[in-house]
């Protein structure tokens, strides 16, 4: 399935949410947000995880400098540049503001504005303790409250409840696409597809993990393997075409949409120990130590989980040549780039090819991409 | 010719001041050495905890070594022998016979010794694989840490809504291993304040660890006092001195001062106490120089707010505006609320207080959003009564750059006065750019 049939089937899908009544609540996706909180409301959470073009990032000179990162810029576009490049999102009734980045909170104040969209906040902590977690609950009160005086209705505990096992049942399957011996370039439409839809796509990406589970359908040595970290793919993005095409596979997803989504699953003797909701989401707030929003270890865990990566599949693959890391960074972006020469320094010292791709949205950069991908293609 | 000398030589109180920013090396080095006092470093106007703590807060540009002019060192031995006043005396009598005009040389290196150091450090780290579209700011920090953090024994952090900010904390680590957090929650929602209180509790543990000094309660509160006294004398100067129609020295000169308070006021010049007096007689020198008419008029000049300066700013402006008939007047730290005084009542909790204190730059300083940045511009540009907003958008900058098209649009609803932006990415790299655009916003106040 291409971007395109995707975007095409997200829109009826969304026009029949919005038919039945429900209220559509979009943000900057990330992996801090209480989507389950959202759900209980009735709401239907929208990641915005398209990815722009120079169309798209210039709709936001009027509201935004230059220097600032292209999928914050491109965010401002869809709602600025008429027509709408996804018509769905105009199917958005609120907007939710979160502090993921600095530029998530001046995004989504100027969408909120723009589209005039009610605004909600959430705000994450920066730290990750003891006090953090309390005051990350303190933040989720917040959104319920807000939520309730907005819908005049009550959220039942349960109904979070609910929402936390299905979306942890989800993940499961998310967490099932990772292990097929499928192609990279599937699994990140797969992925895509999963963030975007959510749990309502569950039954057909179980069919497709059943179809493919027992079958290798890639031989790796063919491939230039990969493992993808720092910013995330977002969809209709041409960098996964020009890996591919360069007979790049990308193994592992260390990204948002990926591993980070997927390493956030409460075993069952979590869910059965804790019945509070609230103490289930700030306990998986506590636990997503790969997240790139909280500091002070954020580059430390990164790299144990991408050495820890490597390692397993050094040992599950002996016969192959070592995974390469290509670290995405979309330029302007605060929580990749300042670390980009320490992150390839203190991974090349444990042995490890690293590049450090910086690119904005502009198609002007495709040619250079692709020059700067075949070259370590060639290298690896 | 500088601006900056006539006006200085009979102002000790700021020769004082410059003269202690610039020779932070060898008081920092006599700190640590004969006094074995801990140096923290510190970036913001975050300095008290350290000063509690009986050890040295740096803003780590003062551990380099300035080259500071012959003459400048020379006025240092003299004031060894002779004190302040009489250098002072001196020095005005030496202008008298400067023929060869020796002495703008000296003064005039202050405030561009000062940024020629800054853009030093910005190279260095530059060539030292920080990406060059990160802020001016944050990049000659980390040059800073680069070429002198081996010479300090903690940092202290705190933790604001710039991510740039925090992720570029978090890699400090790489060059001060002994790191201290104070985790500023991002709004204040029903028992933040405890919350915070319990942080800055942890953070003084820590400098007690690192110190090997305990921290009392009567030893934070003399230190806010210390703080509170700097903050009324940094007011006094914004809001009494920069709004009267005479001025003790010309505006270009005024407005270098206002700079050299903006940067020393980080790290106190190191010395809380020193700073005190030399804020204290600051003040009360402006106020004889005015009293005697020893200054400018400047009633038909009109005030321009130049904001933000702390991450960096083309420090021509100020003197191309004067050229243009305006004076400049720079209040970061007001605008950000950083100069609100902490509560040392009798029954005060004093980390309750200090971690009130904090929550007032979040909320209503640089605030949790745009939203409440762009109030606190206006609120300060109303309180200031200036005449016109010069923005100063830093390339990089994520944070506070990103709010020029709100501001923009509430000045003109709120205030009505003129408003432009300029650009800022490195020291001396856009100067003609900034000529052009300000000789176009000052006919604005001509038409």
């Amino acid at each position: 399935m291409n971007s395109l049939e995707l975007l095409s089937e997200f829109e009826t899908f969304l026009q029949k949410k919005k038919d039945t009544g429900k209220k559509i609540i979009a943000f900057l996706g990330h992996d801090n947000i209480p989507i389950e909180l959202l759900e209980a409301a009735d709401f239907f959470p929208l990641r915005m995880i398209f990815a722009g073009d120079d169309q798209l990032m210039n709709s936001s000179n009027t509201y935004l400098p230059p220097s600032t990162c292209s999928f914050a810029q491109s965010c401002i576009g869809y709602f600025t540049l008429t027509p709408r490049t996804h018509k769905f999102l105009e199917y958005v009734d609120y907007f939710l503001l979160s502090n993921h980045c600095v530029s998530d909170i001046c995004v989504s104040e100027i969408i909120s504005d723009v589209a005039d969209l009610k605004r909600l906040d959430f705000y994450v902590p920066y730290y990750r303790n003891e006090n953090a977690s309390k005051y990350y609950k303190i933040e989720l009160t917040n959104l319920k409250n807000e939520i309730e005086k907005l819908t005049r209705e009550r959220i039942p505990d349960y109904k979070i409840r609910d929402s936390i096992i299905k979306q942890n049942d989800f993940k499961k399957v998310v967490k099932d696409i990772s292990n097929l011996k499928i192609k990279g370039y599937e699994k990140l439409k797969l992925y895509q597809k999963a963030m975007l839809f959510g749990p309502n796509v569950q039954p057909e990406l179980e069919r497709i993990v059943e179809k493919h589970r027992d079958h290798n359908e890639i031989n790796l040595k063919e491939y230039k393997n990969l493992l993808l970290t720092g910013c995330s793919i977002f969809i209709d993005d041409f960098l996964i075409d020009l890996i591919d095409e360069s007979g790049g596979n990308i193994v592992h997803f260390d990204t948002w949409i990926g591993h980070q989504y997927y390493s956030q699953i409460f075993s069952q003797e979590t869910l059965e120990k804790i019945q509070d909701p609230y103490k289930l989401l700030i306990k998986r707030f506590e636990t997503n130590v790969y997240g790139d929003h909280c500091i002070s270890h954020s580059l430390e865990n990164q790299i144990n989980s991408i050495i820890n990566y490597i390692n397993q599949f050094k040992k599950e693959n002996p016969n192959m040549e070592d995974v390469a890391v290509l670290n995405h960074i979309i330029k302007f972006c605060d929580h990749f780039s300042l670390f980009q020469s320490t992150f390839k320094q203190k991974l090349q010292e444990k042995g490890v090819k690293v590049l450090n791709l910086e690119r904005d949205y502009s198609r002007a950069m495709r040619g250079q991409l692709r020059t700067r991908i075949e070259a370590f293609m060639e290298m690896i | 010719m500088s601006v900056f000398t006539d006006d200085i030589i009979g102002f000790k109180s700021v020769l004082r001041l410059a003269y202690n920013f610039l020779n932070g090396n060898s008081y920092l080095k006599r700190q640590k050495f004969k006094e074995r006092k801990k140096l923290i470093s510190v970036a913001l106007p975050f300095s008290d905890l350290i000063f509690a703590s009986d050890a040295v807060p740096v803003f780590p540009i003062r551990m380099e070594k300035f080259n500071i002019h012959p003459y400048l060192t020379a006025l240092d031995t003299a004031k060894n022998l002779l004190g302040w006043n009489w250098t002072t005396k001196l020095l005005t009598i030496a202008r008298k016979f400067d023929f060869l005009e020796i002495l703008d040389n000296v003064l005039d290196d202050v405030i561009y010794t000062i940024n020629d150091k800054y853009n030093e450090l910005y190279d260095l780290a530059i060539d030292n694989g920080i990406p060059s579209d990160f802020c001016y700011g944050i990049t000659g920090l980390t040059g800073m840490f680069i070429s002198k953090a081996k010479n300090l024994d903690a940092n202290i952090n705190f933790t604001i809504r710039c991510s740039a900010w925090n992720k570029y904390s978090e890699t400090l680590q790489d060059y001060v291993p002994r790191q201290i957090w104070v985790d500023i929650p991002p709004r204040n929602l029903d028992n933040s304040v405890e919350l915070l209180a319990d942080n800055v509790s942890k953070a003084i543990s820590d400098l007690e660890d690192v110190t090997g000094n305990f921290v009392t309660d009567n030893s934070l509160k003399k230190q806010f006092r210390i703080g509170n006294q700097i903050k009324r004398f940094y007011k006094t100067i914004l809001f009494e001195l920069s709004n009267s129609d005479f001025y003790p020295c010309n505006p270009a000169t005024f407005a270098e001062i206002l700079a050299l308070l903006g940067i020393s006021f980080q790290d106190y010049n190191s010395n809380a106490q020193r700073y005190l007096e030399n804020f204290s007689d600051l003040v009360k020198e402006s106020r004889e120089r005015i009293d005697k008419e020893r200054g400018m008029d400047v009633s038909d000049m009109p005030r321009i707010l130049v904001t933000p300066v702390f991450g960096g700013w083309e420090p021509q402006v100020h003197e191309i505006l004067y050229d243009l008939g305006a004076r400049t007047i720079y209040a970061d730290w007001e605008i950000l609320n950083l100069l609100e005084e902490i509560d040392v009542s009798k029954n005060s909790d004093p980390i309750r207080s200090y971690a009130e204190f904090l929550f007032k730059p979040t909320t209503y300083g640089i605030g949790y959003n745009q939203e409440a940045l762009t109030d606190s511009y206006i609120e300060t540009a109303k309180e200031l009564q200036v005449d016109g907003i010069v923005f100063n958008q830093v390339f990089g900058c994520h944070s506070i750059s990103n709010c020029y098209s709100r501001l923009r649009k509430k000045i003109r609803r709120k205030l009505e006065i003129p408003t432009t932006v300029i650009n800022f990415n490195k020291i001396g790299e856009n100067v003609e750019q900034v000529k052009t655009r300000l000789g176009a916003f000052m006919e604005m106040f001509h038409l």
